[in-house]
Parts: C-alpha cells; sequence; structure tokens
C-alpha cells in the first residue's frame, strides 16, 4: 500500500471511527452507569438498545407520528420498561441470589426481548427509519462524512455532556455516586436505595435508546442488532469499567480501531478486534485507562 | 423398606431403561438421548469451575469446540484408534484450561467473565477464520469412529459407548466432589482468604478447576464425534456456552445432581421446543428470569427438602 | 461382579448387536403401492424464516397440483413437513426425525447452505436421495455423491461465476470490484467468481465482510482504490443496502450490480438506502425468466394466490422465493416420473442424475449432470432504477466446473 492511500485510509478510518465511536461511548456509559452504582453487568444492553430502535420504527413508521413526539416517547418507553425489569426482576433475584444469578437474569431479558421483536414480524427484513437529517455530505481533509455523521456525532456528545454534568453537580449525582462507592454508608446518609437503583437502570435504559435513535439510521434494525452491546463492553473495559471519561474514549477508540483494522488488516478481521482488545486491556491493565490502582476488595 | 434400597432399586431399574432404550425407540430418539448424554458431561465441567470452584468463566464453548476439531481430526489420522481421537481432544482443551486459569489467576467476577467471554469469542472466530485447519465456515466432516474392527455408523451404535463413558464421567465427578479436593475447591468459592489460612494452595486448586473443566468439555466434544458427522463453528459461541451454564443454574448451582438434572431438562426442553416457532427464546428468557428470582437453588432444591425431611442428610 | 453388573453387561451387548444389524430391507420406506412419502424440511420460523417459508408453501401446491392430477405412475404424494430454523443442529435433527421416524422415500429440503451442510453425511451413508429446496447448497454438491442434488434456485459457484460474465460482456468491464461474505456462501462465490474472471481476463478485487458488519467504508474505500469498472455486490440485504448507500456518498457512478443474496426485497433496500438516486446505474441478478410479477412467470403467482388467499393478502407474502418451490418440486415429481413404477430411491437418484427439463419460471433449463448435480447454472439481470424493473436480455452463464483436487 502506497503512503497517500495509507493516510487517505488512516483520515477516513479515524473519521468514521469517531462517528460510530460516539455512539459506543454512549452505551459504555449506560453500562458503566449501571456497574458502578449496583456492581451488575448488564448483558442486556445491547437488546434494549435493540427495543428501542424497533420501539421508534413502530412509532415512526407504522403508526406515522412525528419524530417530535416518537424521539422522547421512545426514550420514556425504554427508560420504564428498564425501570420496570429492575424493580420487578432485579430485586427479587437480588433477594435470593449472588452475582451469577443477576448476570443470568439480564441474560434473561435479551432473550425475552429479542424473541418478542421476532414475534412482531418487523425483525424479519432488514429496516430503517427516514433520516431527519438530510442527505448532504462534506469531507474533512480527505475523510468522508455525511451531516447525519455530524449530527451523531454532536447529539452524542450533548448527550454525554449533560450526563457528566448530571453526575457531578446534581443532588441525584451525588446519591449515584454515593451508592456506588459505599452502599451502607449512603443508605445511612438518607439515601433510597431501592429507588436509586430502579432510576439508574431507567437512566441507562435512556441512553441505550439515545444511541439506538443515533444509529439506527445508519445501521438498519434487524433483530439481531443487539450484537454492538459487545463493542459497548469493550469501550467500557478500557475505559476502566467504573470510569465515565473512560468509557467515553473507550468507545473512541473501540471505534477507530473497527476501521483501521477493517482498512489496514482485513474486513473479517474486524469482528475479532472487540474482543482481542477485552482480553489484552483484562490481562495486561485491568483497570483499563483510567482506573487508577487497582482495587483490593476487603474479604 | 430403607430409602437406600429404593434409592438403589430406582437406580438399578433406570439403567436397565436406558440400556434397553435403542431397541425400543428409533435412531431419532436415541439421538436425542446421544445429544443429552453430551450436555451433561459439558454441565458437569461446568459445575466443577463454576458450581464447586466459584470461578464465574464464560469460555466452556471454546473448550468444547477444540475438543471436537482435535477429535475430529485425529480421528482421520494414523491416530485415529478408539479412544484416542477422545482423549485427545479431552487433552488439548485441558491445555487451554490450564492457558486460561493461569491468565485468569488474578481476576475476579465480573472480570473474568468479561475476559473469558472475549475468549470464547476470539476462539470462535479462529474456528471460523482458520480455514487450513478447521474447515472455516464450510465446517469439518467427521469420520466415522472404529472401536477396534468395528465402525460406529449411527446413533444406536454409538448410544453404548456414549452411555458408557457419560456414566463413568458422573462416577468421577461424584468421587471428586466428595473428595479432600472437592472440599478444598468449594472452600475456594466461598473465601479465598479463609481457605489460605487453612492450608488450601488456592492458585493449584483454581488451576485444577480450569483444567477439569477444560477437560471435560474436551471429552464431550470427543464422545460428540461419536455419532455427529459433522461440525461447524456457528454452534461453538457464547450462546452455547449460556445454554450450559443455564443448565446447571436451573438445576441447581453447586449439585451434581443438579447438573445432571439441569442438562436433561434443557435438552429435552429444547427439543420439544423445536417446532414452537419464534416462541423459543420467549419461553427461554422467561424461564430464566423466572429461575434467578423465585428458584435460584435450581430444581434439585424442592428434591433435596424431600430428601432431608425423609431422614439422613446427603450431599448430591 | 454385581448382579446387576452382569445384566447390565449383557444388555449392553444385546443393545450393541442391534444397533449393529443392517436393516433387512426388502422395499424401499416410505413407498407403498398407492403412496410416496417425501420428507420436506426448511424455516418456517425464526430470523431465516423469508428463504423457505414460501418456497415450502410453493412447493406444497405443487404436489397437490401433481395429486389432483393423478400423482406419479398412479401414487400420491404424502409429504411430512418439518420447521428447522437454518440452524445446522435444526436440519440435523429435522432430516434424522424424516428418516428415522417418519420413514420418508426421500428428502425435498433445506433453504440454506450453510445449514444443510452438515446433513451431507448422513445422507450419503444412509443412501437417501435428496434435493434442496432452494438452498445453494455448494459444499454438500461437491464432490457429487450421487445422492445430493440442488440449486434448483442457484448455486453459490453459477451466481459468483455468471455475475462476471455478466459485468464483463455487459459493461465491458475490465477490472471489478466484488464484496462478499466470510461465510460458506462466500468462498464458494469467489471460488466460481475468480475463475470466470481468470478465463475472461478480468481484474477481480475482492472484500469479504462479516454479515454483522456495521460500519463498510473501511471494505468500500480498498476495494474502490483501483477505481473498478464495476461494484460487484454478493452480499446479504442488510450489508448491500449499507454498500449501496455508502458507495453514492462517496461518489461511485459505475454499474452496480445486487446479486441474488441481497435482493429479496427490493421496495425495502431502496427504503433502507434513502434516496433513489443510488439506483441511477443499478442492476439485479435473477434466476427467473421475468422480473417479479411479469408476464412470463405470473402463473405461479397466480396459483399461489388461488391456494393460499389469505397469505396472499399479508404485506411480505409471497416472498421473493417463492417460485423456486414449485421448481423443485417439478423436478422431484419429474424424476420420480422417470424413475418408473417400479419404485427403489436407487432409480429416483439415477434419474434425478440425468433429468433435463423446462421450468416455465427459470432463464434456462434445470439440467443436472453425473459431474454436476446443481441443475441450474444461468442467470438474468434486470435494470432497477428504484421504481421500475427491466428485464434484460439473455442469460448469462457459469463455466467453472468442479475439479477433484
Amino acid at each position: 500500500m502506497d503512503f497517500d492511500t495509507a493516510l487517505i485510509f488512516l483520515e477516513q478510518g479515524v473519521a468514521s471511527g469517531i462517528v460510530t465511536g460516539s455512539v459506543y461511548a454512549l452505551l459504555a456509559i449506560s453500562i458503566v452507569a449501571i456497574f458502578r452504582t449496583t456492581a451488575v453487568a448488564n448483558f442486556a444492553v445491547g437488546e434494549i438498545f435493540m427495543a428501542g430502535a424497533y420501539c421508534a420504527l413502530y412509532l415512526l413508521v407504522f403508526v406515522k407520528v412525528s419524530p417530535w413526539i416518537a424521539i422522547p416517547a421512545t426514550v420514556v418507553v425504554v427508560f420504564g420498561g428498564s425501570a420496570l425489569f429492575q424493580a420487578g426482576v432485579l430485586r427479587a433475584v437480588r433477594r435470593s441470589g449472588g452475582p451469577i444469578n443477576l448476570v443470568i437474569a439480564t441474560l434473561g431479558l435479551s432473550y425475552l426481548l429479542k424473541g418478542v421483536v421476532r414475534q412482531t414480524g418487523f425483525g424479519e427484513t432488514p429496516r430503517s427509519f427516514p433520516s431527519l437529517v438530510p442527505n448532504h455530505s462534506l469531507t474533512i481533509g480527505s475523510a468522508f462524512l455525511t451531516w447525519l455523521d455530524l449530527a451523531i456525532l454532536t447529539a452524542a456528545m450533548l448527550i454525554m455532556v449533560g450526563f457528566f454534568l448530571m453526575f457531578n453537580y446534581t443532588r441525584l449525582g451525588r446519591a449515584m455516586r454515593a451508592l456506588g462507592m459505599n452502599q451502607r454508608a449512603a443508605q445511612l446518609v438518607g439515601v433510597d436505595i431501592g429507588r436509586m437503583n430502579t432510576l439508574i437502570w431507567g437512566l441507562s435504559g435512556a441512553l441505550s435508546a439515545a444511541a439506538a435513535l443515533l444509529i439506527a439510521p445508519k445501521l438498519l434494525l434487524t433483530a439481531d442488532m443487539g450484537t454492538v452491546g459487545t463493542m459497548g463492553f469493550a469501550a467500557a473495559i478500557i475505559g476502566g469499567f467504573s470510569s465515565f471519561p473512560g468509557a467515553v474514549i473507550g468507545g473512541f477508540v473501540i471505534g477507530i480501531a473497527e476501521n483501521l483494522v477493517g482498512l489496514f488488516i482485513a474486513a473479517h478481521a474486524i469482528a475479532v478486534t472487540p474482543f482481542v482488545m477485552i482480553i489484552l486491556v483484562l490481562v495486561l491493565r485491568p483497570q483499563g485507562i483510567f482506573g487508577g490502582a487497582q482495587e483490593i476488595k476487603k474479604v | 423398606m430403607s430409602r437406600t434400597l429404593i434409592v438403589w432399586a430406582a437406580l438399578a431399574a433406570l439403567v436397565v431403561a436406558l440400556l434397553l432404550m435403542p431397541v425400543f425407540f428409533t435412531g431419532y430418539v436415541v439421538y436425542i438421548a446421544n445429544v443429552t448424554l453430551v450436555y451433561i458431561v459439558l454441565a458437569l465441567g461446568l459445575h466443577i469451575l463454576t458450581g464447586e470452584a466459584g470461578q464465574f468463566a464464560l469460555s466452556h464453548a471454546a473448550s468444547y469446540g477444540i475438543g471436537i476439531y482435535t477429535a475430529a481430526i485425529v480421528n482421520k489420522s494414523a491416530l485415529g484408534i478408539f479412544p484416542l481421537p477422545i482423549l485427545a481432544g479431552g487433552l488439548v482443551a485441558g491445555a487451554l484450561g490450564l492457558f486460561v486459569g493461569l491468565v485468569a489467576l488474578r481476576m475476579r467476577d465480573i472480570y473474568l467473565a468479561l475476559a473469558t467471554f472475549a475468549f470464547g469469542e476470539a476462539m470462535q472466530w479462529v474456528f471460523l477464520d482458520w480455514s487450513s485447519v478447521t474447515g472455516g465456515a464450510n465446517g469439518t466432516q467427521i469420520a466415522p469412529t472404529a472401536i477396534f474392527r468395528y465402525q460406529i455408523l449411527n446413533d444406536k451404535q454409538a448410544y453404548p459407548v456414549v452411555l458408557a463413558l457419560t456414566a463413568i464421567l458422573i462416577v468421577a465427578t461424584l468421587a471428586l466432589s466428595r473428595s479432600r479436593t472437592g472440599s478444598a475447591l468449594r472452600a475456594v468459592r466461598e473465601s479465598e482468604v479463609a481457605a489460605m489460612a487453612v492450608g488450601v494452595n488456592v492458585r493449584r486448586i483454581k488451576l485444577t478447576a480450569f483444567v477439569l473443566s477444560g477437560v471435560y468439555a474436551g471429552l464431550a466434544g470427543g464422545i460428540f464425534t461419536l455419532f455427529s458427522t459433522y461440525i461447524g463453528p456457528e454452534s461453538l459461541g457464547f450462546q452455547t456456552t449460556i445454554f450450559v451454564l443455564t443448565m446447571i443454574v436451573v438445576g441447581g448451582l453447586g449439585s451434581v445432581l443438579g447438573a445432571i438434572c439441569g442438562a436433561v431438562i434443557m435438552s429435552l426442553g429444547s427439543e420439544m421446543l423445536r417446532n414452537a416457532l419464534s416462541y423459543q427464546e420467549i419461553i427461554y428468557g422467561v424461564l430464566l428470569m423466572g429461575f434467578m428470582m423465585y428458584a435460584s437453588g435450581g430444581v434439585i432444591e424442592p428434591l433435596r427438602r424431600v430428601w432431608r425431611r425423609t431422614g439422613e442428610t446427603a450431599n448430591v | 461382579m454385581t448382579v446387576r453388573n452382569r445384566w447390565g453387561l449383557l444388555a449392553a451387548m444385546a443393545v450393541t448387536l442391534a444397533g449393529a444389524m443392517p436393516a433387512a430391507a426388502q422395499s424401499d420406506p416410505g413407498v407403498t403401492p398407492t403412496t410416496i412419502k417425501i420428507g420436506v424440511f426448511g424455516p418456517l420460523s425464526g430470523p431465516n424464516m423469508a428463504y423457505g417459508f414460501d418456497v415450502i408453501k410453493a412447493a406444497q401446491m405443487w404436489y397437490d397440483k401433481t395429486n389432483q392430477e393423478g400423482g406419479v405412475n398412479g401414487r400420491k404424494i404424502e409429504l411430512v413437513i418439518e420447521d428447522d430454523r437454518c440452524t445446522p443442529d435444526g436440519v440435523i435433527a429435522a432430516v434424522k426425525k424424516l428418516v428415522e421416524q417418519d420413514q420418508v422415500f426421500m428428502l425435498n429440503g433445506g433453504s440454506c447452505s450453510a445449514a444443510v451442510l452438515p446433513a451431507k453425511e448422513y445422507v450419503v451413508r444412509n443412501q437417501i436421495p435428496w434435493l434442496t429446496l432452494n438452498a445453494s447448497a455448494d459444499g454438500a454438491l461437491y464432490p457429487p455423491t450421487g445422492y445430493i442434488f440442488g440449486s434448483t434456485s442457484i448455486s453459490m459457484h453459477a451466481a459468483g461465476g455468471s455475475v462476471i460474465d455478466f459485468s464483463a460482456k455487459n459493461f465491458g468491464a475490465k477490472k471489478i470490484a466484488f464484496i462478499n461474505h466470510d461465510d460458506a456462501y462466500g468462498s464458494w462465490n469467489h471460488e466460481a467468481a475468480a475463475y470466470v474472471a481468470d478465463d475472461e481476463k478480468v481484474e477481480l478485487t475482492a472484500q469479504s465482510i462479516q454479515p454483522s458488519v456495521t460500519d463498510v467504508t473501511a471494505p468500500l474505500l480498498k476495494v474502490l482504490a483501483g477505481k473498478p469498472d464495476a461494484l460487484v455486490i454478493m452480499t446479504y440485504a442488510r450489508p448491500a443496502a449499507l454498500i449501496v448507500k455508502r458507495a453514492y456518498e462517496l461518489g461511485f457512478d459505475k454499474p452496480i450490480i445486487l446479486t441474488q443474496t441481497g435482493s429479496a426485497n427490493l421496495d425495502q433496500l431502496v427504503e433502507n438506502v434513502g434516496t433513489k438516486d443510488a439506483f441511477k446505474n443499478f442492476y439485479v441478478q435473477d434466476v427467473m425468466a421475468d422480473v417479479i410479477g411479469g408476464p412470463k412467470i405470473k402463473w405461479v403467482y397466480d396459483m399461489y394466490k388461488t391456494y393460499y388467499p389469505d397469505l396472499a393478502a399479508q404485506p411480505d407474502h409471497p416472498g421473493a422465493y417463492m417460485p423456486y418451490g414449485v421448481v423443485t418440486a417439478q423436478a422431484v415429481v419429474n424424476a420420480l416420473k422417470l424413475a418408473g413404477p417400479d419404485l427403489t430411491r436407487e432409480k429416483a437418484r439415477l434419474a434425478m442424475s440425468t433429468l433435463k427439463f423446462d421450468t416455465g419460471i427459470l432463464g434456462g433449463p434445470i439440467e443436472f449432470r453425473p459431474n454436476d448435480p446443481a441443475g441450474n447454472r444461468r442467470t438474468t439481470y434486470e435494470k432497477f432504477d428504484g421504481t421500475n424493473h427491466t428485464m434484460l436480455p439473455g442469460a448469462y452463464e457459469s463455466t467453472w466446473v468442479y475439479k477433484a483436487p
């Protein structure tokens, strides 16, 4: 490969990678939000993401409401559904089992969501919903981006900033942080653990729904699109699994790596990239980029 | 009649029924039985690692896959004499288990789960990509196994061998569970520090668990090659690992009998649901959540209560 | 040795002997003086339902029509239908059930090549004639076994080879970009594409992507780097839409040819791409003699409407692959008729191996040869601008032939 082509590939890879990476970052934040406060790994994050996309599809294409209604409606529905899952299912599981049981319960949710979407019949052919952004494009350097790409990036960044502000500067955010640091202490200072857990799950669901709304026009919807969840996990792990800025950086890293591997190594190596990265991080530097010193758990 | 006598009699009746099954049922039913027996071995392997030793590892399907491909390849080579291909499968998968164990020694809980999940998926990609060895997406055709000069050509012929091997492994697992190693495994599960305090070499026990789990999965793969004609990467991924995990959890985490029950229930259940159209995933999801919410001790829990009520305690 | 162990040993020995005895077959199973039992299997549910549901329905209606016209040499055809969900485990279970539980005479099933491959060894070992439904099934067909026939839609080799023939001859393309998948289908269609490209002195640049790909920018940039004269897309529908869209965004304006693998629902494709401008220079590979709904093949759709009025009223029915069900049933019926009233599995498979007939649906005849059990080697092409389908004249053939390594 000559130098010019390599440079073009590099620029395009980075540009496209930043766009998809911003969506992976949202998913990663969604995962970290739950893990940091309740120590549960949500293996259903991909399917919640998928369910959000189909909810929007249903509203936009079949019920034909305007996007101004469909978008908030989708976010609310997924928020509610996730919160319901936590309150209804996970609370019962927590009473009778350990961490493995909680993870399996989320796996159960992922199968249920996939099955339900397939049942509706919409999942058979790949679908799309109308792009809210006109079909123009521009070039930055030799990188080619569409207006949709930029819209995705901007929206994702706004959401992330909003979340970050909420987490660090509001009372709600403070309660979440307290919960993550020490449950019992948080309870002692008046944090209602049950309600917080439910709220956090709802919020996490809302983030996944937002990610779905942003990337679905680019990705097309199928009942199996939940595999994007793995990217979210990879991003979260690279970032240190309990750090939000880390999750964001992790998202961009995964997005860019995916593209660069595809351009410089081989297209069929793209699929294994997130897995290799997860293994490398967990083996070489388990605390990720931002995890600080390794945690030593009290027995 | 004493309770022990009832149990032995029931067991004897079960063994006879199992042995005579091929005489009264078609090859298709025997095929289902063979598949279920392989799942039992897989469940036992995961039981040792996750049930007894408490290591939440998600790469079981990778060891299984390695076992199948190894056995298939060895079977076609000059060393293709029973039971060498099966033992080779167990050996290579055990070595893989050792490798995973060494890397995983430092990892705990969710990090272990995520790392082994990624490893399992990466292995599936290797199965798909390394075409020169595994046949890639086209998979590998499995040649018939030869026992002495006699070729196993169908499910009914394979069944007695599959049944015997599974029975051996069940006995071995029970023996392991009741041995000092078994106690050590459980000690590590409860608390690594406390285990160390009473003199358990935690590092060695963990590695033992990983190796044994790999060996079991590899042997299961070898047994699979006795009655199957094909293997491809599509059935060797996370979904299969989760399926086996569900077996030991639904059956009853930490119990050998639970693992066996779970394997039988899930295997037969999924076969019965095969024609239930798209409800399979929904039923599976509801089942998982339901068990986790209300029956986290698994199917074995009510059985245990009955056992305790009828007298002597037992550690099945 | 305890009493129980000794009896156990005896029982085990008896069982082994019982299983070892060869089936003492007087006549082949599945045949009575008045009926022939045929085992049909395909995806009736699950993510790949679109590949098989209506195909099975179409086969059913042809078999029914045959029965109403008197059957095959005085025998009526009886169908046993199993759902295989297009997974290898599903296919194996369906085949074993049909053969051992239902005792069918022959098999007519399989819509997904990767799923039917596992059953190859089993079917050959048990000497059962098997014609696939609409699966390309190259892996099961080659090397030829004498028992397995297929591709009455089109084999992947024929599809891959003939699209290169079309691109080279119709557009005079000297450099062709080729995107396919890194799965079983991909290895087959690429093998023939490379063969034909070599034959016709055309440069082929290929990239294989995973079906679950999210961003096609990388592979697309790679194949377009050499400024090809045509782009051939041999992927499933979802990646195909992503590629068409991205290629348009990148300003690619040369001919784009979408092959059989991704052309199931062209209207949805247009919706997914988002603009009809992307289809200014767009062609679709076909196997049938006319576009869907065209006059030459209207009779099949009319027949479907008569048999299944409720289904025909629903959206997405009949599916794009529906007519292949008729073709494959035609082949089975014709082969059985050819085998004569004294019907055995051996006669049936020998009849099939030299069967040649015109279907009234495909662009070319179904022709099985002893050294090539893939019945259809020709593809046709239509120009699609997002709304209108225009059939191009002629049929293009793949010159690829199987050679034992």
